[in-house]
């Protein structure tokens, strides 16, 4: 018997109350015009509560939550240890004129646990340690240019935009410089055209971008860009806001045998409480340290407290391990999902942030088909972005997410003969 | 931020091009046109566009490239020229025709102010209904067309049109008129009819819509949300288009 459907009443009301007060209702990641929810009437548009793995929106629905608050939620939902040491700071004081002490103990802590880093630098979001980072690379080599890779995402900031964005000038993107992922030869032309000249390589540790198959780096690529950076003075900086922890808890540089000079994390430090950090070599302390840059809020004590029992919980569990074996049980059945109903999913990326695609058209119609039929059954995938693995996630949740899938193939077979 | 070369052909194809509609969708047009022997008019634009259009029966038509054998030529030294002629500003001189002023002066000239009586409507015209929906639709066309003309010209538009991939997509409003902006190695071509094989798909929900978009009374990502502006297949393709949209409003101001 096909399963029961979600609906969204009380959704769409919470939206159009949101429309009238907040510019587009609800803007930025996690709105429905990302491109992500198609149609928008099969995605749940504002949420109530959260536990583990789950999340239920304000129609009361319950859905697997397979993007985790797009990454923060790493260890589930109100994990009692991270909330545990979270509350006990909060009753000592979340921020106050001096900092707490237990940003030395999180920066020791990133330190130790990072293998790359010499020092830490906490903020709040991606986006600020990754234009942290740029600022550090500019300040220690005086140099203007950063090449990026086809297909990025830093952040928000008008350096980390396009030319054809709304507010962007051409000056704002002026210094950027664009190669293709993997293509080192591509790179090494940029840097031989651009001698002197560039401050910064900027990457994520794979191509994880939005709309297409994610791809690994090739063999050896990782080990050249970073002789290629030496020898040129550049700086090589990861952005590992997406993947970091999830691979590997020293760092997702590590993950591929490699070192970075700057490495920005954010997402899973702290399950969800908020805090950024940018990590760095020794030969670049002295220029974070000149940087002007703070923010009101980067001090507080809860998020670095949360961090502190994130980090030591996901080093108990061994969440990368956890991360691999789970993702590969859940796609291999999702794949042999598509295979009984005549569908080819190809799954991309590393296991622990799968990405999706139904293979079998090249207009994505039918993907986005499967994937709205999944989340109206309550399992919650997204169109077209990377998904995130986290450790509340149980075998009893990826069978009946297989059973899901496997009922929303049956249910757009009949439009695909 | 914008440029006259990109401007002249937004003019030539998106606002001249749009002729072909209104002569198809208003009897007023066609009415200036019969009772006419068939006639064209070619225009040539140094360093920019160069079309023919055909009037026949009522109806017109463009076609790439001024003909050879057009029966009136108007050449243009610049694409500031070409702009000046639609904004008033510059008087054209026929090279090739010149007896057939009397079409020019009586005909093309009446049937151009009908249709910016269209494309800049009076707010107290909109409040009929016909005129609110055949405005609309002209509208409609204008912007297909001129979405691909800034992605082909425009520096900006072009650093949008490299990212969109090769395909068809599919705009339309619902009940009302469609256009495919094909893609091929980032050139644009936009054909004013659904041609099937859709890569991508962007549909507004009803003529209203449509017109409080067109004249920015509400915002496309908040229409997305709402579910009154639906997007499928190829996001990417849509995402990127959107950004020219941007730049159309820019253009067309």
């Amino acid at each position: 018997m096909a399963m029961k459907t979600y609906e969204y009443p009380k959704g769409r009301e919470w939206f159009n109350r949101a429309t009238k007060v907040i510019p587009s209702g609800i803007y930025g990641h996690l709105g429905p015009a990302e491109g992500n929810f198609i149609p928008v009437t099969s995605f749940p548009l504002m949420g109530d509560h959260a536990q583990g793995a789950y999340f239920w929106d304000v129609d009361g629905n319950r859905f697997i939550d397979y993007m985790c608050a797009y990454g923060p939620n790493v260890l589930g939902y109100n994990d009692p240890d991270v909330d545990k040491a979270a509350k006990e700071q909060m009753k000592k004081g979340n921020l106050f004129t001096s900092p707490s002490y237990k940003m030395v103990e999180l920066a020791e802590l990133m330190v130790d646990t990072v293998a790359s880093a010499d020092w830490a630098f906490f903020a709040k979001n991606g986006n600020d340690v990754t234009t942290g980072a740029i600022l550090t690379a500019r300040a220690a080599t005086h140099r203007k240019k950063i090449v990026f890779v086809n297909g990025f995402y830093h952040g928000v900031s008008p350096w980390t935009q396009k030319i054809d964005y709304p507010g962007i000038l051409p000056e704002d993107v002026a210094n950027n410089l664009y190669i293709d992922w993997n293509d080192f030869d591509q790179l090494q032309r940029v840097f031989d055209e651009n001698k002197g000249e560039i401050a910064a390589f900027i990457s994520t540790p794979y191509l994880h971008g939005n709309y297409f198959d994610n791809v690994l780096p090739a063999d050896g690529y990782w080990q050249k860009v970073r002789e290629l950076c030496t020898e040129n003075g550049t700086v090589l900086i990861v952005d590992d806001v997406r993947a970091g922890f999830r691979l590997d808890i020293a760092g997702s540089d590590h993950f591929y045998g490699f070192e970075a000079d700057l490495i920005c994390f954010c997402k899973a430090i702290a399950n969800g409480y908020n805090v950024s950090c940018l990590c760095g070599k020794d030969f670049l302390k002295s220029a974070a340290s000149s940087l002007s840059y703070t923010g009101s809020y980067w001090y507080s004590a809860v998020p670095f407290a949360a961090g502190i029992a994130c980090i030591e919980k996901m080093k108990k569990l061994d969440t990368p391990k956890m991360f691999k074996e789970k993702a590969i049980k859940l796609t291999d059945g999702l794949k042999a999902a598509a295979a009984n109903n005549g569908f080819n999913l190809v799954v991309s990326g590393e296991p622990a942030l799968f990405y999706l695609r139904v293979a079998d058209d090249d207009t994505f119609f039918i993907h986005q088909d499967w994937i709205q039929e999944c989340v109206r059954r309550g399992v919650f995938f997204a169109g077209h972005h990377n998904h995130f693995m986290n450790a509340a996630l149980t075998d009893e949740d990826i069978a009946f997410t297989l059973e899901v899938a496997d009922d929303a193939f049956k249910a757009i077979r009949p439009k695909y003969k | 931020m914008t440029d006259s070369k990109t401007l002249a052909f937004i003019k030539m194809y998106a606002i001249f091009g749009t002729l072909e509609n209104l002569c198809e969708l208003d009897e007023n047009a066609r009415a200036l046109l019969k009772n006419k022997k068939p006639i064209s008019i070619g225009f040539e634009v140094k360093d920019g566009p160069a079309a023919t259009i055909y009037f026949k029966n009522g109806y017109c038509r463009m076609e790439d490239g001024c003909s050879p054998n057009c029966t009136i030529k108007l050449p243009f030294s610049s694409c500031e020229k070409f702009n000046g002629m639609i904004d008033g500003t510059v008087t054209p001189v026929p090279t090739k025709g010149l007896v057939h002023i009397g079409f020019l002066l009586n005909s093309f000239i009446p049937l151009t102010d009908l249709l910016t009586k269209y494309l800049r409507p009076d707010p107290e015209d909109l409040k009929d209904e016909a005129f609110f929906e055949l405005s609309t639709k002209l509208m409609f066309y204008l912007i297909t067309v001129a979405l691909s003309q800034i992605g082909n010209h425009d520096a900006i538009g072009s650093f949008s049109a490299d990212h969109i991939v090769d395909g068809n997509i599919l705009m339309k409003i619902e009940g009302g008129p469609e256009a495919t902006i094909m893609v091929h190695k980032h050139h644009m071509v936009t054909v004013k009819r659904n041609i099937g094989n859709t890569t991508a798909l962007m549909a507004f929900k009803g003529i209203k819509l449509a017109r409080d978009l067109f004249d920015g009374n509400v915002n496309a990502v908040a229409c997305i949300g709402e579910g009154t502006i639906l997007m499928g297949g190829n996001i990417s393709m849509i995402d990127n288009v959107n950004r020219i949209l941007d730049r159309v409003a820019l253009y067309l101001a």
